[in-house]
């Protein structure tokens, strides 16, 4: 098979145990076992490189996907915390809103209702003090009138000279008091 | 003087003698691919060994950016659909990487035998058809080759036929050019140095000369070159032209 041998040893070195293949030459065997060995090689490499490499870098890639998914996590959390923190908020600022009305409408009922106590305690006190001021004028007027009832019996008793009887003639200064006083 | 540059060593032969093929060979380039792919194993091993998903270790740094380059590199070149060849590349490459410097250590590089890279070239030879293939079908596969006259068909299958054996023999070339230059430079230093020496009288003279002064330092310059740069180079290249030939052979059709 071989084309160009430079040295004509080789039929030479054939006789002893280690012989010379030619420099340009091929033989089967040896084009088959290194098809053969570029195979194995990359069976080799491929187990021994690729694989274990791949490993380790999906290994990354899972451990970075799974920061992400915690970092997202937490962040939602973080979220959900400050809307309820926002909620907590709002509802005592209504809360606070609220006792501040209910104590603007107590304030106003009780005022109200002292007022109206005020006044009502205002209106009976008058009403009283007409009543009693009424009560003294009659009581004034009957004083009055008796007092000048006596009065005209003595001026009419020093008229006639005699006694008027007091009851005869009640009657008749009561009715002379009353178109007076009228 | 005489430089003797030879293929690989075969140790012996193993197994039953199968028509056509012979026995097995166990050969220099075999047992030194081994010796690669354990390393390749064992490297990957390490720098996955202990792996954390927080405060990575350097190694574990390496290991992931070896993983995103390979990924850049397929994904970049022949699109994320294709994103299941990234082992395959990345096993073609560090085979061929590991393979072209472990020359460097003082064994033969199994890419300086091009029975190595005709079978990586076969293997993506037939990628390239499969895709090919995929694309427009068997009947569109064949049609392929008729365009765009007929006249042209055998040069079509002659260039098709060529893409593998350029890839092989591109690599082939490269890396055993290293070895042969190296191989050059050292004789001829050697007997530049012994000529140099040589001029000196006496057992001072005798002695300078038997030994090889000029073969220390200067062809590592050149070493430089020829492994170094060569090696990582081809690797890349081998590797750019598999994942755009396979991806140029989806997208046609």
């Amino acid at each position: 098979m071989g084309s160009l041998i430079l040295l004509s040893e080789a039929a030479q070195a054939a006789e002893t145990a280690t012989q010379e293949a030619g420099l340009v030459s091929i033989d089967a065997w040896i084009v088959i076992a290194t098809i053969c060995n570029l195979f194995l090689q990359m069976f080799l490499i491929k187990k021994f490189l690729f694989k274990r490499v791949q490993v380790i870098l999906d290994k990354r890639r899972e451990l970075a996907e799974e920061d992400l998914r915690k970092a997202r996590v937490s962040r939602d959390e973080a979220e959900r915390l400050r809307t309820e923190y926002e909620s907590n908020m709002e509802q005592a600022r209504e809360k606070a809103t609220q006792i501040i009305d209910l104590a603007q409408k107590n304030a106003t009922q009780k005022s109200d209702e002292i007022i109206r106590e005020a006044s009502q305690e205002a209106v009976a006190m008058k009403a009283r003090a007409e009543a009693d001021i009424a009560l003294e004028r009659r009581k004034a007027v009957n004083e009055v009138k008796n007092e000048i009832g006596s009065m005209a019996m003595e001026i009419a008793g020093k008229v006639i000279e005699r006694e008027v009887s007091e009851q005869d003639h009640a009657k008749l200064i009561d009715e002379f008091i009353e178109q007076v006083g009228t | 003087m005489e430089i003797s540059i030879s293929g690989a060593k075969v140790y012996g032969y193993i197994g039953p003698d199968i028509p056509v093929l012979g026995r097995f060979p166990l050969s220099e380039t075999l047992i030194v691919s081994w010796i690669v792919m354990l390393a390749i194993t064992l490297f990957c091993i390490i720098i996955t060994h202990n792996m954390k998903v927080e405060k990575i270790s350097r190694r574990q740094a390496l290991a992931e950016w070896l993983v995103e380059v390979a990924n850049k590199f397929v994904v970049g070149n022949m699109g994320s659909k294709f994103s299941y060849m990234v082992p395959f590349v990345a096993a073609l490459f560090s085979l061929s990487l590991f393979s072209n410097l472990v020359g460097l250590l003082g064994v033969r590089s199994p890419t300086a035998d091009l029975n190595t890279e005709a079978g990586w070239a076969i293997v993506v030879f037939i990628m390239i058809t499969a895709q090919k293939i995929k694309a427009g079908g068997f009947g569109g596969y064949l049609i392929g080759f008729t365009k765009p006259i007929p006249l042209l068909t055998p040069f079509n299958v002659l260039s098709e036929l060529s893409t593998p054996i350029s890839m092989a023999c591109r690599h082939f070339g490269n890396i055993l050019s290293g070895i042969v230059i190296n191989g050059l430079i050292y004789t001829a230093l050697a007997g530049a140095s012994s000529a140099l020496f040589g001029l000196i009288p006496g057992a001072v003279g005798n002695l300078l000369s038997s030994i090889p002064i000029l073969d220390v330092g200067i062809p590592a310059i050149l070493s430089f070159y020829f492994d170094w740069f060569t090696g990582v180079m081809q690797a890349y290249i081998f590797c750019m032209l598999t994942t755009m030939y396979i991806a140029n052979a989806a997208e046609e059709g």
